[in-house]
């Protein structure tokens, strides 16, 4: 085959421009429609206007008729939205940080085992695992029956237990409850981002040379000083990184939200979808929340940014 | 004594992984309409209802089909030339176009959901099926990109300058050096795709606007009357889907390296 001619080339040139024209346009103007149109007007009874009015974000801080009176609900939905990603992640990287550790001690083939275990349940669908846990903490056939059945609730019952778990939301007079709770949601939460949590941590843990383990554990520090002094300081970054991404990941979290958490404390992107497809049909106030929930985004992972390369700026 | 109590973390994580997915499929069992654990009256009626009988189950479960691999295959056509430019040239404007391109898959997805609504609104696609397969298409152009240019960055450039010095044209080092190496990134890219469009619930959820429904929405809008059996078989089919293609990939790709692991000094 000979160099192509000079036709055919500047033809592959336009091809290829518009293939990436395509691709940006795709990628980038749904996002940017979303920022354009959060400045839009909402037009009683009927859709919106463009306009550029900052109604939706003032809405969205103090309410709509501020400053007679303030309204932090939507607020209040950014907090549960930012609560409920924070300690799911948190508690997924933390506990998913000593598995790794030791999965990536075991055989080659093993590992690999493993990593398609994971794959599986991280690619299953939110809705499958929400039908999962929901079946778990139902009243008629999961936990609460369980409890029921061992005699745990009537031992409960006895000590004051039930009472206790009532103060937290988490039982009726009768038995235990789990749903609808911060518990549930954020159990749940927590196993929807577990496996990326270790396939996120899998590449910078195999990564830790044993021998360097090794030869402080030889020169006689505790496996206590190993892990603070030798550990910690190599894992750090992807450690905070993880717990980043699944910040971000989190936030976005629908299924779970909709089916365990208490009405009164659902999240953004519940009011997203009711503002954009569902009852209210706000589209400007959908699209401001939505970069409400962007912007806070960005906001954590710079802030992530910051804390990791001052932690690393010292050495 | 440290070794016993790392196997039992071990396990107690692989149980605490497997044990809700392990309801869900049991729960296909129950004879009657209610999910009960233990299953109830065990029966394989549910199969046959999903597959066969109930039309709403078969016909989300084919539109599922439909979604899942015609986006995975646009996904992969659109990823390759991408990879392929910022790899030979490395220059900033192909970093830009791919950092770009993996936006959609990296923030949340609900934001994306909500423009493409407006997008697909304005150009009188909403709820149209290829509208809802070139979404998925953008939202998972992310994973063969990544597979792509791992794969393009283990090819050894010695072999191409060999087959340049050779007198080969470029196109014939593609073909002959390029893409018989690339085939597994190429594949461990269309099933990395495949299956999270399979599973994912916003974004289609959004644009589909009731015109149509994948399984997992057709799950979700039938919520309201609560979880039936029927739906558990949906889940142990993607769950099968999902067993099959990453033991593929394992089979003949290199797991560790396309998730990022340094493979170089345990082999």
């Amino acid at each position: 085959m000979t160099a192509s001619t000079l036709p055919q080339r500047s033809v592959l040139r336009g091809i290829g421009v518009l293939h990436v024209a395509a691709v940006l346009v795709l990628a980038v103007v749904p996002f940017l429609l979303v920022f354009a149109i959060s400045f839009g007007h909402k037009v009683e009874g009927a859709a919106w206007v463009w306009g550029f009015e900052l109604t939706n974000y003032r809405r969205f801080f103090v309410g709509t008729d501020y400053p007679d009176s303030v309204s932090l609900l939507y607020l209040k939905y950014l907090w549960y939205s930012v609560w409920y990603a924070l300690v799911a992640a948190i508690l997924a990287v933390a506990t998913a940080f000593p598995f790794v550790w030791l999965m990536t001690r075991g055989s080659r083939r093993a590992q690999t085992v493993w990593l398609v275990f994971f794959l599986c349940s991280l690619t299953f669908s939110e809705v499958f695992i929400v039908m999962g846990w929901d079946i778990l903490m139902s009243n008629r056939s999961g936990l609460p029956m369980v409890f029921q059945e061992t005699g745990l609730t009537d031992w409960l019952k006895e000590n004051g237990g039930l009472d206790l778990l009532r103060e937290w939301g988490l039982a009726t007079p009768r038995n235990v409850r789990f749903k609808p709770s911060e518990f549930a949601t954020i159990l749940t939460l927590t196993y929807l981002v577990w496996p990326y949590a270790v396939i996120l941590l899998y590449p910078p843990i195999s990564k830790i040379e044993r021998e360097v383990v090794e030869a402080a554990r030889t020169m006689g520090a505790s496996p206590f000083t190993v892990v603070r002094t030798v550990v910690m300081p190599m894992v750090r970054t992807p450690l905070v990184g993880a717990v980043l991404l699944l910040f971000v990941f989190l936030l976005g979290a629908y299924v779970t939200i909709a089916v365990f958490a208490d009405p009164s404390k659902h999240t953004l992107s519940i009011s997203v979808y009711e503002a954009v497809r569902g009852s209210t049909l706000n589209a400007p106030f959908g699209s401001a929340q939505a970069v409400v929930l962007l912007l806070t985004a960005a906001a954590v992972l710079v802030i992530g940014q910051r804390f990791l390369s001052a932690k690393t700026g010292g050495h | 004594m440290g070794k016993l109590l790392a196997r039992a973390f071990m396990g107690f994580a692989a149980l605490w992984i497997i044990f809700p997915i392990l309801v869900v499929c049991l729960a296909a069992l129950n004879g009657g309409r209610t999910m009960f654990f233990p299953p109830e009256d065990p029966t394989l009626a549910r199969f046959a209802e999903f597959f066969l009988i109930e039309e709403i189950w078969v016909r989300s479960l084919q539109t599922s089909f439909v979604v899942a691999f015609s986006s995975a295959a646009l996904a992969v056509l659109t990823a390759w030339p991408i990879a392929y430019a910022l790899w030979r040239r490395n220059s900033r404007a192909s970093k830009l176009v791919a950092g770009l391109a993996s936006m959609p898959f990296a923030l949340p997805p609900i934001v994306f959901g909500v423009g493409l609504v407006f997008f697909w609104g304005y150009l009188g696609a909403l709820g149209d099926l290829w509208s809802g397969i070139l979404s998925h298409t953008i939202l998972f152009l992310a994973l063969p990109l990544t597979t792509l240019s791992i794969g393009l960055q283990s090819i050894d450039r010695a072999h191409l300058d060999a087959a340049a010095t050779m007198g080969a044209s470029e196109t014939t080092a593609f073909r002959t050096i390029i893409l018989p190496q690339m085939m597994p990134f190429t594949a461990s890219g269309f099933f990395f795709a495949l299956v999270l469009s399979f599973n994912e619930f916003i974004v289609i959820f959004f644009v589909s606007a009731s015109g149509y429904s994948t399984v997992t929405v057709q799950i979700f809008n039938s919520l309201r009357n609560g979880f039936t059996p029927t739906m558990a078989v949906g889940a142990i089919t993607f769950l099968a889907i999902s067993a099959l293609v990453f033991s593929l990939i394992a089979r003949f790709g290199n797991l560790p390296q396309l998730l990022g692991a340094d493979t170089s000094k345990s082999s």
